[in-house]
């Protein structure tokens, strides 16, 4: 089969054999990447498996599905169920489990879910739907942009309010850091979300905690090449923010996107599911825009006391990078595509069910 | 897996399809067709959404799904009958479109349709086509022949029914060219069947695609299955909407293809007879049966890695971002 030159057999393996050269100067090196598509792209392509053993490279906190919390996934399905609400969200969200229910299981309970591919198609539902339809806005900065673009060029329907638990992607990373919850070696950036926040945001991220930081693209090619760029930085002693993803990416973002996001959402505090709440971490609507705010329009009310993980899941040290999936017992025995137990078990992008697929129950 | 309820995954021609068909229907799971004496016979239902798509409609669909089960067993099929559910409501011009396409899928097979059945429901339920279809064994193809070092071949590109149907049903508008590959191959398999070659195994990877299709292959055997990425043939456009949703071609339906596993001494023979006709032209040799990890299907990475090819649990979905 043809592929594009950014999966090019020889360049990859170059890149390999270049990482492999340079990194035998370190003991150990462990490398974040903060997008579930970089984790989708690292199990598809196997590449954990063209890298030395001294270089371990961790999935942190970069799928959308598996940092919703529960809290709002309860508040979401209790408010649905309760006023015969039509929600409508991604396909993703529908298995991942609150306390008790996920949106798919709580159907069964008399909530009406629909399975959207975005927006878009979100505004047409609900304009046939007769009664109060809610958008569950999942996502980072990459889905919340086209949320508030949409949101300001088209007339909604007035049946249409969101539930937004959109997340900002470089103020997560920052907080975590500061929490002392991430023992990494540098990072590796989101190519897409980056393409809407820029890698400014990023520049405290490599200043303050000396973590080369280097922006990617999805394609094997560009993931070693990354690991390449991140070990020439610690090779010259330096931390600084680079960008690997340069046909797609530029260092100042998307302008446009993000004034979107500027004029329909403040950054607020928000919940990461199984990490708490992570302060500037997410995307709420501004005061103007409240009527379009479900949690606000309807009064949504969230329980005081919920369970954040399920008993015995171990997705929160998954997405720390401080456990791989095998190591948790649930995994592939309780806990499987089907059955997710936890989060990260859910979504293409989610760490366990990225492992799950291309690695079995090893 | 326990369950109490049936789940849309118990429909998507993964794990649970066959779970469902092992623990509830006690069929034998191993084959898409009946061997009985020196008659196959075999039966399918059809749902699609939209009953209309590039490359067919559920009439040609129903045609040609049953007839490739029948040549699954080694059989050449004769006679097809078919039966109707149709909501009330529904167009006298699309049912005659329909019927049309399986007189025309039936035609090319050299299939007689000889009997059928009508019900109507009620508007807004559907339309759903039943189609059961006999064959004369030419000879028993049942699997149980096959051995370490056979070949794998797929008859041509991958994944294009199932990215067709998602880019019409969901208005994706993400290619203006894909088409399904819905196709009855009798012209294709059935000299293959009556020549003097070996075959130890074929099945059309349908629904769950090629990784389904190989998995069940080596389902509670001895043996497992090796691919290799550079080998399977899938188009330009399959690949470019593979990335666009992040669903990789091997998971995604193929309603005209055949995968075949042969003994190596006859593996090159038959590459040549596929490639003459027009629906084999892009045929290739992809994997082989291998003992080293029974029941698992690896698929070789061109980088000299390798991964599991999992047997799909539930339906791919496209991701957020």
């Amino acid at each position: 089969m043809q592929w594009s030159k950014f999966k090019d057999k020889d360049l990859v393996l170059s890149l390999a054999h270049g990482i492999k050269q340079k990194a035998k100067k370190f003991d150990r090196l462990r490398i974040m990447h903060v997008c579930g598509t970089h984790e989708n792209a690292i199990a598809r392509y196997a590449l954990r498996d063209l890298l030395p053993n001294n270089i371990k490279l961790l999935a942190g906190p970069g799928c959308p599905v598996c940092v919703t919390s529960s809290k709002d996934i309860d508040a979401i399905i209790n408010y649905g169920i309760k006023n015969d609400c039509t929600i409508l969200t991604f396909g993703d969200m529908l298995r991942v489990k609150g306390s008790a229910y996920s949106l798919l299981s709580a159907s069964k309970l008399g909530l009406y879910v629909k399975m959207v591919y975005g927006l878009d198609e979100a505004i047409y539902y609900a304009k046939q739907a007769k009664k109060d339809a809610i958008f569950f806005s999942v996502g980072f900065e990459t889905t919340a942009a086209p949320v508030a673009s949409i949101i300001k060029s088209v007339n909604l329907p007035e049946n249409l309010s969101f539930f937004s638990v959109h997340k900002y992607t470089p103020n997560g990373v920052l907080e975590l850091l500061k929490a002392g919850k991430l023992n990494i070696d540098a990072l590796i950036l989101p190519g897409h979300a980056s393409i809407v926040s820029g890698l400014a945001p990023y520049e405290k991220v490599a200043s303050s905690f000396n973590l080369p930081c280097v922006a990617a693209g999805f394609e094997p090619v560009d993931v070693l090449g990354a690991i390449l760029m991140i070990i020439n930085q610690l090779e010259d002693n330096i931390c600084k923010v680079e960008n690997e993803y340069e046909r797609l990416l530029n260092y100042e973002g998307n302008k446009l996107a993000q004034k979107a996001l500027n004029d329909i959402f403040d950054i607020t505090d928000s919940i990461w599911r199984g990490l708490g709440i992570i302060k500037n971490s997410g995307f709420e609507f501004k005061k103007t825009y409240n009527y379009l705010n479900a949690k606000l329009k309807f009064n949504i009310p969230f329980s005081d006391s919920y369970t954040e993980e399920q008993k015995g899941c171990r997705c929160a040290e998954v997405i720390l990078g401080t456990i791989e999936p095998p190591q948790c017992p649930m995994y592939a025995k309780i806990c499987n595509p089907h059955n997710p137990v936890g989060p990260c078990m859910v979504s293409d992008e989610g760490t366990c069910r990225n492992w799950w697929e291309v690695k079995g129950d090893i | 897996m326990t369950f109490d309820k049936i789940t849309m995954d118990h429909g998507s021609g993964g794990k649970l399809t066959l779970e469902l068909i092992e623990n509830i229907f006690k069929a034998n799971a191993g084959l898409d067709s009946a061997i009985l004496g020196d008659i196959a016979f075999t039966t399918d239902s059809h749902s699609i959404t939209p009953l209309f798509f590039r490359g067919g409609d559920i009439g040609k669909l129903s045609v040609s799904g049953t007839m490739n089960d029948l040549l699954c067993v080694g059989a050449k099929p004769m006679y097809l009958s078919s039966a109707f559910i149709m909501e009330e409501g529904f167009l006298i011009s699309d049912l005659k479109k329909i019927v049309q396409s399986m007189l025309s899928e039936a035609k090319s097979a050299n299939v007689e349709i000889v009997c059928g059945d009508t019900k109507v429901i009620e508007s807004n339920k559907g339309f759903y086509v039943n189609t059961s279809a006999i064959g004369k064994i030419i000879r028993p193809i049942d699997g149980s022949k096959i051995k370490e070092g056979d070949k794998i071949i797929a008859t041509g590109n991958i994944g294009e029914h199932g990215f067709a149907i998602l880019n019409e049903r969901e208005n994706l508008q993400l290619t203006s060219h894909l088409a399904s590959d819905c196709a009855e191959l009798t012209g294709l398999i059935l000299p293959i069947i009556e020549s003097d070659l070996e075959i130890h195994w074929m099945r059309d990877p349908t629904r769950g695609g090629l990784a389904m299709c190989l998995n069940e292959l080596c389902y509670k055997r001895d043996f497992g299955v090796e691919v290799f990425e550079e080998l399977v043939p899938i188009s330009q456009e399959v690949l470019s909407i593979s990335e666009m949703l992040g669903i990789e071609p091997y998971y995604s339906a193929n309603e005209g293809k055949m995968v075949i596993v042969v003994p190596p001494k006859d593996a090159s023979k038959i590459l040549d007879l596929l490639h003459k006709h027009p629906l084999g032209k892009n045929a290739s040799l992809i994997g082989e049966i291998t003992k080293d990890h029974p029941q698992k299907v690896l698929l070789n990475l061109s980088y000299g890695t390798k991964r599991l090819l999992s047997m799909p649990i539930v339906e791919k979905m496209p991701r957020i971002c």
